[in-house]
């Protein structure tokens, strides 16, 4: 099985209030692959998951990302579990809203939630009790509403997974379900990466990418 | 009591508050989700500054209060940007003193009569039937803008790094909702005045909050306490002799209580 880069970083460099917190950063994420990339806190590893995410700019370097057949193409969607949930505690929306919006987040019509058959799969492969998927999310434990964020990253089917800490908020039966989904979703050709302090906690991974402040290769299938 | 609604006065304050009403208590929905509370208050006194300032300069009222406004969520939008640096809240608060401050200089070089009192409090019964017209070609702009943008709007106001992850433009939907925020306030300024502005704009979702747990509920609930709260102040202000504006907001102000006692007293359930 080949395993065409999906990103490729270069010369990364990026400064948060005038501080340097990534240097010189070249990396590639390999579909196909469970890319995990450790490092100490405050070696950049979440700030460097951002710029992927298109969430800061860089100082300097380039980021290329390419389709499986190895085309260059725009930032595609990438499916994202962060590690702080930024959605609202008492946001008075629905798992089923929630996994809609991500699958339909441009304007336009229908306004009213329904309830496609990709919002019920993404829901139930996440593992969340189908009684709970209209029940404000609020109304859920943390544990449950991780399960919500783990669907919306799966939803659409991105060629891409990035997961930040994803074992921080999960039970053990969060983390069995979260173990199983990375390995089919490597399974089906996507790059799955994992910012994490242990990947053997994941279930390993196939690349491992150290991040303190400059990336170096510490692992490599 | 009831030969008040024959009379044409009447009538067109009637139109002009329900239309008000609608406008504000769908972006109070907005205002809550997003926390914008502090904003819109401070978008509606900078557009006092811009009203009193155009006077001064002899151009035309409305022109001077929509740029103040825009100026005003436009900036408060640039400064979130800028992080921790300069806050929302303290973005706003100092752009909004600065622009009433502005306005108080320029009512000292007024030479005409302004209806200070007027914009602060509003003047819902001398609304004229262009006052409606114009009202209504602001609610239907707005109100289209909300139902197109209703999506990527919702997403950026519950999670924003969720809705950034999934393609939509945080920092475009920030500026939009201030746009519309900017531009209800200063169509709403002659009929509801500043003070009565800055309560629609919070007091309908914050009402509605406590009663409804999901969106479609607490949208479609903030419109109607807005409209009732609006109607109903405007009748008590009739029966009871009182200014309309301190009906409206008094009235309120009972059902937000109402709705907080309510929940507080109904049964939990899972």
């Amino acid at each position: 099985m080949s395993h065409p880069p999906l990103i490729e970083a270069e010369g990364l460099s990026v400064s948060l209030s005038n501080r340097p917190v990534l240097r010189n950063v070249s990396l590639a994420i390999r579909a196909g692959l469970r890319t995990a990339i450790v490092g100490p806190n405050g070696g950049g590893k979440t700030t460097f998951v951002r710029v992927i995410l298109g969430f800061l700019g860089a100082d300097s370097g380039t980021i290329r990302f390419f389709d499986p057949s190895g085309t260059e193409i725009a930032r595609p969607r990438i499916g994202y579990l962060p590690q702080r949930s930024t959605l609202a505690p008492d946001a008075p929306v629905s798992a089923l809203d929630v996994v809609f919006l991500s699958l339909f987040p441009g304007a336009g019509w229908p306004i009213r939630v329904r309830s496609l058959p990709e919002v019920r799969e993404a829901l139930n492969r996440a593992g969340l009790d189908p009684s709970l998927s209209a029940v404000p999310v609020g109304r859920l434990s943390g544990g449950q509403r991780q399960r919500v964020l783990l669907a919306r990253t799966l939803a659409g089917s991105p060629q891409i997974l990035i997961l930040d800490e994803p074992d921080t908020a999960l039970d053990a039966g969060g983390l069995r379900t979260l173990r199983r989904l990375i390995a089919e979703e490597v399974e089906r050709g996507k790059a799955v990466v994992y910012v994490t302090h242990d990947s053997s906690a994941m279930g390993g991974a196939d690349v491992i990418y150290r991040i303190d402040g400059s990336a170096s290769l510490e692992e490599s299938c | 009591m009831i030969e008040f609604f024959s009379y044409p006065f009447f009538q067109r304050a009637l139109l002009a508050g329900i239309l008000v009403a609608i406008l504000c208590g769908a972006l109070s929905f907005f205002v809550l989700l997003r926390r914008l509370a502090l904003v819109a208050s401070g978008i509606a006194h900078a557009a006092f500054g811009g009203v009193t300032v155009a006077v001064l300069f002899g151009l035309p009222p409305l022109a001077g209060g929509v740029a103040a406004a825009l100026a005003v969520a436009g900036a408060t939008s640039r400064s979130s940007r800028l992080g921790k640096a300069v806050s929302e809240d303290a973005a706003v608060g100092v752009f909004t003193v600065a622009a009433m401050a502005a306005g108080v200089v320029a009512l000292g070089f007024i030479r005409s009569n302004v209806d200070l009192f007027g914009l602060m409090f509003g003047n819902i019964l001398t609304v004229g039937a262009a006052d409606v017209f114009l009202l209504g070609g602001v609610a239907a702009l707005v109100l289209g803008a909300l139902v197109f943008y209703f999506r990527p709007l919702l997403f950026a106001s519950i999670d924003e790094d969720g809705a950034q992850a999934c393609g939509v433009d945080i920092h475009r939907m920030r500026l939009l909702a201030l746009s519309l925020l900017g531009l209800t306030v200063v169509v709403a300024l002659k009929v509801a005045g500043i003070l009565l502005v800055s309560a629609l704009l919070v007091l309908p979702g914050a009402a509605a909050r406590p009663l409804f747990a999901h969106w479609p509920g607490l949208l479609t609930g903030s419109v109607v306490l807005s409209v009732v709260m609006v109607v109903g102040g405007l009748l008590f202000s009739v029966l009871l002799n009182i200014p309309p504006g301190a009906a409206i907001i008094l009235l309120g102000t009972l059902l937000f209580v109402l709705a907080v006692g309510f929940d507080r007293l109904r049964p939990r359930s899972a």
